[in-house]
């Protein structure tokens, strides 16, 4: 469990992070908080030539609220997400993320981009609608949370582009609900609702490759239905796999229940 | 989690040794008290001694290569390009001529080898089969790529209750490699009687040790001495120097093992593994170049011993009181690919064979148990070893015997149980019971529980329609401190029921002790301290003891089936009093007093009845090392003993546990209200230590219970190969515990029982009974899970 080796670059600026990933020609890493890149590069299943290390670039690390949202920068780690008090849905969701070690070196822009589709971060991404500044060779461009995630694992930047912040809007309501077998675990189920511009918007982490609107349940909310129906109508549009933590019945069960969960803790009954 | 001890007062503070409360009664002493550990300032400061903190002169780092095939025929080994790029290599090939046979004179048994290096064949995934040399270990690792092993795949069986296709090995077609039928009575005239029989079929989860720190050594070959010094984080030193000598045909003198501070061990590490074979082989073949291997995570989860993969076909009758009358059990454990070395493929079915009627009268038993190959990795001693599982089994028949026949669970129990009366009861594998003190840990446990107010709860919220809540229970006896007779059971070529001990008196009074016991961070170095300082009556800080290195101690079998207390606790009582009886002998022709009449207390010798020290025994030391020309006729220099202990037959440690759980119905998630445990272990020496024996032993019986899980696939890879999957429990997970304790000593020296493995024996029977009660559901498969819960509630 020893990384095989590779070339580090300690970065001072986006425009530098851009040139040596350029440069390495879709084989470079960036290396940020470091908590799902080191595993992976210790077992030896990545193996970038280059390692980027964006923790010395300047003005990522803040918080910034603004009309209507909040902006997070790419180095904010997750214990910062933890203790602000403009976002609360932000707050409760990095609460689940990891131990506290993880959650102090973690950063969000590396939980964006590594999209995972168990982490709680990019499903609050989905849940709120956020937008994610990206930086490449030729500027800047924003990319919305759902063309962003692609597949597990696999999200829509070039292989020379990086997150340098992530705009989350601010919902009227929401409610967080997770399920996984241990405190800090990856989620088996992660339910996200939030009401941004008088929509409620249910989203799931962990049941597909990606975190997935439950449209149908939402439809069922728009035409007054109950929590409870949501749920169901959540739990019969989703289409979860089975692993060793349960089978498609019991994920689909349990995501319908965080569902509801989640409603309630809205405020939605 | 915190632990609350029964009787309702907060853990003890500690204590320093105090001054003698009068000069000539000996009230003084450490043991029964929390004295502060010896190996605390080092472990807890960071000063820990750890293999891997070793650092030597010219060491080279190793890392071995491992099968990616559960099953496989190896036709081709190319290390041209490892050892073109600069590598030490070696292979299967090169240690062909060595083999770890584990042996048995057990009838059925068949003996089959296990390679160091794997050649011709590979038997389980994460089986080594190449050691590649280098500056580092990151080195090590890139030069692994270098190394080309052609396989070509064969039929893998992971499942032990499932025909192979391909053995394991030949010799033993039918992967059997051990059979044993325990019988006594009739049970087939009983089953006849009988009012009610139940009969289940039940699996248990395969385990890993996980101690936080994984499996090392360093080994050194000194050419010129002939000599290999074999640093080994091992709770086994010598018979690690033992086996290593007749493996590699080296005198044993010639053989050092050092086991420094080791971080936990569990079992997992008292077995002698091939990676360590190979590193001494290693170690021989490049001399003066001490060779470093330290096990990662993931090699631990793949190649360490596993346990705990079992089937029980298990079938119990009852009269219409609940009176148990017959017991039948077919089980079946998954011995992994190779006999675990040197305890071989019997540890676990021997072990539920002899020991799953429990603490309960039975007379008409019938158990056949084996232990069957498959392509994982081997199995070995887990804390505990096969009674997690045999008491889930157990306690199962009771829960559904006591629901059939309307008896309430906790009465049925108490109607058979074995009692003080009954002892010395020779349970029906004809192992004697000399505790029987089950039912006074269940009233306690009940008291602590304070079970008639969960009883109220659970009816309001049957009432209310509440999340449900179940009471579980188990009770157990774990057989601690086996001597020559209790332990001949595997008849293995060696018996382990003896340690050795020295105690010296320096010449400046002060007491060094050298135990044949090792440590894994549990507190033994302090355990022997006290001993022997209340034995000889000198101050607990006064003496030092030193474990872990056989150039020193001269014999100790080591940390396992929770002996130490009994066997080297005992070794170090006796040799005190015999240092203690010249120390004695050596004042009174000094004093000119009577050796009846003399006192020693806190290093001072006094004359019962007189206030005032008559010599110290720095003075004696003095005279007994320095001046002989003071020493009396007949007495020779030095004070200075070594003694062996065996105490034959073992110790019984009752136990207790009990807890109230709470059932989520649209999750299945189980949460633990409250926990309890009340155990024997005799004369508690260090309340504290005993307190966190059995806290940690919980705990992971809990995870046991709950998380862990070993899955391989049907080709033989693991599917929990990080500890991503393979859950453990954490402080969040482990709940508060009450603990409490009743105290019966037990017939050795210092009247203690072992408490080190018995917490991991209630857990699965407790929270399987808890569910039933509060669900009505069988528990047959473990772990409890969500979603295991969930599917029973959703059939």
């Amino acid at each position: 469990m020893k990384c095989a080796p590779f070339d580090y670059v300690c970065a001072n600026s986006v425009e530098e992070v851009v040139k040596v990933l350029g440069e390495a020609d879709g084989d470079g890493k960036i290396l940020a908080g470091g908590q799902s890149l080191v595993p992976v590069l210790a077992l030896r299943m990545a193996r970038p030539s280059v390692l980027v290390d964006v923790n010395r670039v300047p003005g990522m690390g803040r918080i910034r609220p603004v009309e209507g949202a909040v902006e997070v920068g790419a180095l904010v780690r997750h214990s910062q997400l933890v203790e602000q008090t403009h976002h609360p849905l932000l707050a409760e969701a990095a609460r689940w993320i990891g131990h506290t070690a993880i959650r102090t070196r973690g950063t969000t822009g590396g939980s964006i981009a590594h999209a995972d589709p168990s982490a709680e971060l990019p499903v609050v991404a989905v849940g709120v609608g956020a937008s994610a500044t990206v930086a490449g060779p030729t500027g800047e461009r924003t990319v919305a949370a759902d063309e962003l995630f692609v597949s597990a694992l696999v999200t829509s930047l070039d292989d020379d582009e990086m997150i340098v912040g992530v705009r989350f809007p601010l919902p009227t309501r929401w409610g967080f609900a997770e399920f996984s077998r241990r405190h800090g675990d990856f989620a088996l189920v992660t339910a996200v609702v939030a009401e941004v511009d008088g929509r409620v918007r249910i989203t799931l982490g962990g049941v597909a490759a990606v975190p997935q609107r439950a449209l149908a349940a939402e439809q069922v909310l728009a035409d007054e239905g109950t929590a409870h129906d949501a749920a169901r109508a959540a739990a019969a549009e989703i289409d979860p796999t089975a692993d060793l933590h349960g089978s498609a019945p019991f994920r689909r069960a349990i995501a319908g229940e965080m569902v509801r969960r989640a409603l309630v803790r809205a405020g939605i009954e | 989690m915190s632990v609350d001890r029964a009787d309702g007062t907060a853990a003890a503070p500690q204590a320093t040794a105090a001054a003698p409360a009068g000069a000539t009664e000996d009230k003084s002493g450490s043991l029964g008290r929390n004295v502060r550990r010896k190996e605390d300032r080092r472990l807890i400061t960071g000063h820990g001694r750890y293999v891997t903190d070793i650092e030597l002169p010219r060491m080279r780092h190793v890392a071995f290569l491992r099968s990616p095939y559960g099953h496989a025929r190896i036709t081709g080994v190319d290390v041209t390009a490892a050892r073109d790029a600069g590598y030490r290599v070696f292979t299967g090939q090169d240690f062909s001529h060595v083999v770890l046979r584990a042996q048995s004179a057990l009838p059925s048994y068949v003996e089959t080898d296990q390679p160091v290096l794997a050649h011709e064949k590979v038997c389980f995934s994460g089986e080594p089969v190449a050691a590649v040399v280098a500056k580092d270990r990151y080195r090590a690792e890139d030069g692994l790529e270098f190394v080309d092993i052609d396989y070509e795949a064969l039929p893998a069986t992971v499942c032990a209750w499932q025909e192979p296709e391909v053995p394991v090995h030949p010799e033993a077609p039918d992967n059997v490699l051990l059979q044993r039928t325990f019988d006594a009575g009739s049970v087939t005239d009983a089953f006849t009687a009988a009012d009610l029989i139940v009969e289940r079929e039940l699996v248990t989860n395969r385990h890993a040790g996980n101690p936080m720190e994984c499996r090392a050594g360093v080994a050194l070959w000194d050419a010129a001495d002939g000599k290999l010094t074999f640093y080994n984080g091992t709770q086994v030193p010598h018979i690690v120097r033992n086996m290593i000598a007749e493996l590699m045909g080296v005198p044993e003198g010639k053989v050092r093992v050092v086991a420094p501070d080791v971080g936990g061990g569990f079992g997992v590490k008292a077995v002698l593994y091939p990676e360590d074979v190979a590193l001494c082989l290693m170690a021989r073949e490049m001399p003066g170049i001490p060779l470093k291997w330290v096990e990662d995570r993931a090699e631990h989860l793949l190649a360490a011993a596993h346990a705990r993969d079992h089937r029980y076909l298990i079938k119990a009758g009852f009269a219409s009181d609940g009176t148990l009358l017959a017991l039948e059990a077919d089980v079946t454990c998954n011995v992994g690919a190779y006999s675990v070395y040197p305890w071989t493929a019997g540890i676990e079915p021997l072990m539920a064979g002899g020991l799953l009627s429990g603490p309960y009268k039975l007379d008409n038993y019938r158990c056949t148990v084996r232990g069957v190959a498959t392509n994982t990795a081997p199995a070995g001693p887990y804390r505990g070893v096969a009674r997690p599982a045999s008491v889930f089994a157990m306690e199962a028949m009771f829960d559904d015997a006591a629901a059939r026949l309307g008896i309430d669970a906790i009465e049925i129990r108490r109607r058979n149980v074995i009692t003080p009366e009954d002892i010395p009861y020779k349970m029906p594998s004809r192992l004697v019971d000399d505790s029987g003190h089950y039912g006074e840990c269940l009233d306690k446990a009940l008291d602590a529980l304070d079970y008639p107010a969960f009883r109220t709860e659970q009816a309001r919220r049957r009432e209310a329609g509440d999340n449900p809540i179940g009471i579980g229970v188990a009770l157990y006896n774990e057989l601690t401190g086996l001597g020559r007779a209790a332990s001949a059971g595997p008849r293995m070529p060696f018996r382990t029921g003896h340690d050795a001990c020295t105690v010296r008196i320096n010449p400046d009074g002060r007491v060094t002790v050298i135990s044949g016991i090792t440590s894994q961070g549990q507190g033994s170095e302090t355990m022997i301290a006290q001993i022997v300082s209340d034995a000889i009556g000198v101050g607990y800080d006064d003496v030092d003891v030193r474990i872990g290195d056989t150039d020193e101690a001269l014999w100790g079998f080591g940390a396992f089936s929770s002996r130490q207390a009994v066997i080297g606790g005992g070794a170090a009582h006796n040799t005190a009093v015999a240092v203690k009886e010249k120390l004695v002998k050596l004042a009174a022709e000094l004093i000119e007093a009577a050796e009846a009449d003399l006192r020693v207390v806190d290093g001072e010798v006094y004359v019962v009845g007189e206030p005032k020290a008559q010599i110290s025994v720095a003075e004696l030391a003095r005279v007994a090392y320095l001046e002989s020309n003071r020493l009396p006729d007949g007495i020779d220099p030095g004070l200075d003993a070594t003694t062996f202990f065996d105490p034959i037959r073992g110790a019984f440690a009752a136990g207790a546990q009990a807890a109230a759980v709470e059932v989520d119905r649209t999750t299945g998630e189980l949460r633990i209200l409250k926990y309890v445990c009340v155990e024997d272990a005799g004369r508690a020496m260090h309340p504290q230590i005993v307190d966190g024996q059995i806290a940690g032993a919980i705990a992971q019986g809990l995870g046991g219970a709950l998380y862990e899980h070993l899955v391989y696939d049907d080709a033989g890879n693991l599917s929990t190969g990080t500890l991503l999957d393979y859950l453990m429990p954490t402080s969040a997970e482990v709940p508060d515990m009450v603990i409490g304790h009743v105290s019966h000593p037990a017939a050795n020296p210092i009247g203690v029982r072992g408490v080190g493995e018995g917490g991991t024996l209630g857990p699965n029977a407790v929270l399987a009974g808890a569910l039933r009660d509060a669900l009505g559901i069988d528990v047959n498969t473990l772990p409890i899970s969500p979603a295991s819960v969930w599917k029973e509630l959703h059939p």
